[in-house]
């Protein structure tokens, strides 16, 4: 397998969120200036929906329908919009603090989205309890909030199973939990400490987490990503991770995590599977290493394939059949010069051969 | 000896009351306790209404050192809407027109207790010069190690009758990569070694421990005995003084006083508006410190908020920290009638780029950054500066170190240009260059 870049679009700000049509035909980026775009890769035209959030847009899904379009931002809305006039269909206040990370599901009725403040909760610096909810899933069409879940602030990642059962959500401190959307009760709980770092060096407080969560194409286990624990959390040189957990299991365990030889440094941001469920991507930041994206096998979990795409990768997207990826990226950003602030978002286009 | 010469006399000095507390104190003891019935400072001082007097009119320093250089749009200049904006909104102040970053909704409020200055620009943005300009107040020359303020402050403000340390640096964390470079490097500098603070804090450093080394440390009990003498001399006491094993004296002190050290000792109610976070519950420490006497305490918890990496990550959480410590300690000092004897400063090294880097982080930046200072007679709620639209640049005038501790040390009614009288030394003086005041905040 081989990952090539062909295109890059380039945007005002870092994207946080990308999402698409199933040909790749139009892409979807939320972006740190608050505003979603729509992006047309073979013309690489972008264009800004009408309205857009009032801090970072942080995450944005399509409806499998391809009309509408929901994004999330740090200004704790979700905003339905529609994807033909760009117009805002709805806005609706979903949390009191960020929308870290925004999903569907895969049938596309729901929507999740997850939140919580990191706040000191004890001498040591874990976080203090949420206030209320930290997991909230709303009905996709009408915007009405159907279920709430708490876990332990700040939780960073979301994702539904396939057969739309069970909606699982990671936090900061690697904890995750799994729970039954039919009986809104907690199924599993995971806890790894293998993500998050307590900074004696430096910074004595926690910091990291479980910045990306995808369930395998067949539900039985999930797989997370993120940072390895660092004793200097400001350098940002924790190994790349990913592990894979039976979450069924009892306890659940965990069964395979990326080949240490694989490994450089940095914040993986972003996993999920291809569209034939034989590999799985994931993405980030390499702070060492050789690559900040690389496709690993579903089978035994070693390297198929890596790229180096010398920016910080956060979320990415595939076509259906497999042959294009895109990933929403952000360099460095540069500084104001003239009077003018340069473009450091990027959205990567990339082939991908076997 | 004193390490300065005449500064009372040359032009241009002031002569601050300040200055003469102690004597006009001391003279007003006496005459309010009978002559005759006082023999020594400790006589004097056993008057509990004459100590309490003289402990809440001196002059007093705690500062909040948020080592690693905090992000001034995260806090006291935030830039909503502009490309170098975090994601967090700004809110209005109790000040008319002035805004700080939505983080810090307390501090809002009280605004109009506290002076900000918008437009620090210094010229090092490395941790450790960085830090050690801020905390010595002028350049480094080469060969010549400056004392840093606790030392100064320790030297000139250093209390006669305490049993508490002139100057006390709390830091739970016993890292902090420069930070620890530092806190192990001379901090008295050129002034003599019983200027060094007393280091302690939180549950990594234990009191006992500390004691026994000062103890057990030959040259340092024999510094605190020159240090006793001398300032016996200075006040005409020196037979008393003589007369006793300082340096025991102040190791039998610092026992004595080693419950206020202790913060499962410190009240429970308190420990819950100020933590529960170790930076909140070692501030609640330099509250009581400052309240017992202590001239000067410098809080730090490591380096925490050179966030290269996660920066809002972890400002989301620093920040509200601050804003909660700050707004218990004024609130505090206030109500204690101590505000107006405490200055209350807090300040990192620099401040942080207003361009975010590709790992989620802010580097550092010397060139337009913001602290807080108030109390101790400053003025109050005054905003000096600013900077531009996208915090790039200094809007107008800039400040620097120089400018700062001259601030300071007119407020504490320390002479800021006296010059050193250090044989073999060049010239040096607390504050070169006659560097200006702040005087927008100057009362």
């Amino acid at each position: 397998m081989k990952l090539e870049k062909t295109k890059t679009i380039h945007l005002p700000t870092a994207v946080l969120g990308l999402t698409g049509t199933t040909d790749g035909a139009r892409l979807y980026a939320a972006c740190m200036d608050g505003k979603v775009y729509e992006v047309l890769p073979a013309t690489e035209t972008v264009t800004p929906f009408a309205e857009g959030h009032s801090s970072y847009a942080s995450g944005c899904v399509l409806l499998p329908d391809g009309n509408t379009l929901i994004s999330g931002g740090y200004d704790g809305c979700l905003c339905w919009h529609d994807v033909a006039s760009k117009k805002l269909i709805r806005r609706v206040s979903a949390h009191d603090f960020w929308s870290w990370q925004l999903t569907v599901s895969g049938e596309g009725k729901r929507v999740a989205s997850v939140s919580g403040q990191f706040l000191v909760g004890t001498e040591k610096y874990e976080p203090a309890k949420a206030s209320g909810p930290t997991v909230k899933m709303y009905d996709a069409a009408s915007g009405e909030l159907l279920q709430s879940f708490d876990q332990l602030p700040p939780v960073l990642s979301v994702a539904f199973s396939p057969d739309g059962e069970h909606i699982a959500a990671a936090n900061m401190m690697g904890n995750i939990s799994v729970w039954s959307i039919a009986s809104g009760k907690s199924v599993a709980e995971i806890k790894t400490p293998d993500f998050t770092s307590w900074g004696i060096i430096k910074s004595p407080h926690y910091l990291g987490g479980i910045y990306g969560l995808t369930f395998s194409p067949d539900g039985k286990t999930l797989l997370c990503c993120g940072m390895g624990p660092m004793t200097d959390p400001m350098a940002g040189n924790g190994k790349m991770i990913w592990q894979r957990w039976d979450w069924k299991a009892a306890p659940p365990s965990k069964q395979s995590q990326i080949p240490e030889n694989e490994q450089g440094s940095g914040l993986m941001e972003t996993i999920g599977f291809s569209p034939d469920g034989k590999s799985f991507l994931m993405g980030g930041r390499q702070a060492q290493g050789k690559w900040n994206v690389a496709v690993f096998s579903e089978e035994d979990g070693k390297l198929l394939a890596s790229l180096d795409t010398k920016s910080r990768v956060t979320r990415h997207h595939f076509t259906s059949d497999g042959t294009q990826l895109f990933l929403s990226s952000a360099t460095s950003q540069p500084a104001r010069k003239d009077g003018k602030w340069p473009d450091y978002g990027q959205i990567l286009c990339v082939r991908i051969t076997t | 000896m004193s390490h300065f010469s005449s500064p009372e006399q040359r032009p241009g000095c002031c002569v601050p009351d300040e200055h003469r507390l102690h004597r006009r104190l001391f003279l007003k003891g006496l005459v309010a306790t009978g002559a005759t019935a006082v023999t020594s400072f400790h006589g004097l001082f056993s008057n509990p209404l004459f100590a309490e007097t003289v402990r809440r009119s001196q002059k007093k320093v705690i500062l909040l050192f948020l080592c690693g250089g905090p992000s001034q749009f995260e806090t006291w200049d935030p830039k909503c809407g502009r490309p170098s904006s975090g994601p967090f909104p700004s809110i209005p102040t109790s000040i008319p027109g002035v805004h700080f970053s939505s983080l810090m909704p307390r501090c809002a409020k009280i605004a109009h207790e506290l002076n900000i200055v918008r437009c620090m620009h210094t010229k090092q943005s490395e941790h450790l010069q960085a830090i050690n300009l801020l905390t010595r107040g002028n350049p480094d020359r080469a060969g010549f190690m400056r004392p840093t303020l606790g030392a100064v402050v320790s030297s000139t403000l250093g209390h006669l009758d305490t049993k508490i340390p002139n100057y006390i640096l709390l830091d739970p964390n016993p890292e902090g990569n420069e930070f620890k470079e530092y806190k192990a490097s001379d901090l008295s500098g050129w002034l003599s070694a019983e200027h060094q603070p007393v280091r302690l804090g939180g549950s990594y450093t234990q009191l006992g421990s500390a004691v026994d080394a000062l103890a057990d440390d030959r040259e340092q009990r024999q510094a605190l005995r020159r240090y006793f003498a001398r300032k016996y001399e200075n006040e005409r006491h020196s037979a008393s003084a003589a007369a006793q094993n300082s340096a025991f004296e102040k190791v039998k002190g610092l026992m004595a006083s080693a419950d206020l050290f202790d913060i499962a000792k410190l009240p429970e109610r308190d420990r819950e508006r100020y933590g529960p976070g170790l930076f909140g519950l070692h501030t609640l420490m330099a509250r009581n410190l400052a309240e017992q006497g202590a001239p000067f305490v410098m809080v730090a918890n490591g380096m925490p908020w050179d966030n290269h990496v996660f920066q809002h990550e972890i400002h989301q959480m620093l920040v509200p920290e601050l804003d909660r410590i700050l707004d218990c300690l004024i609130a505090d000092l206030k109500e204690r009638g101590l505000l107006d004897s405490t200055l209350v400063v807090a300040m990192g090294e620099f401040g942080r780029t207003p361009w975010l880097n590709a790992s989620r982080g802010r580097d550092h930046y010397s060139h337009a950054w913001s602290l807080m200072m108030t109390g101790c007679g400053l003025k109050r709620g005054v905003v000096v500066g600013g900077t531009d639209a996208d915090g790039v640049d200094p809007d107008g005038k800039s400040f620097n170190e120089q400018n700062l501790f001259a601030t300071i040390f007119r407020t504490l009614g320390i002479d800021p240009y006296a010059e050193y009288d250090l044989p073999g030394f060049p010239t040096f003086h607390r504050v070169e260059e006659r560097a200006e005041a702040i005087e927008e905040i100057l009362a």
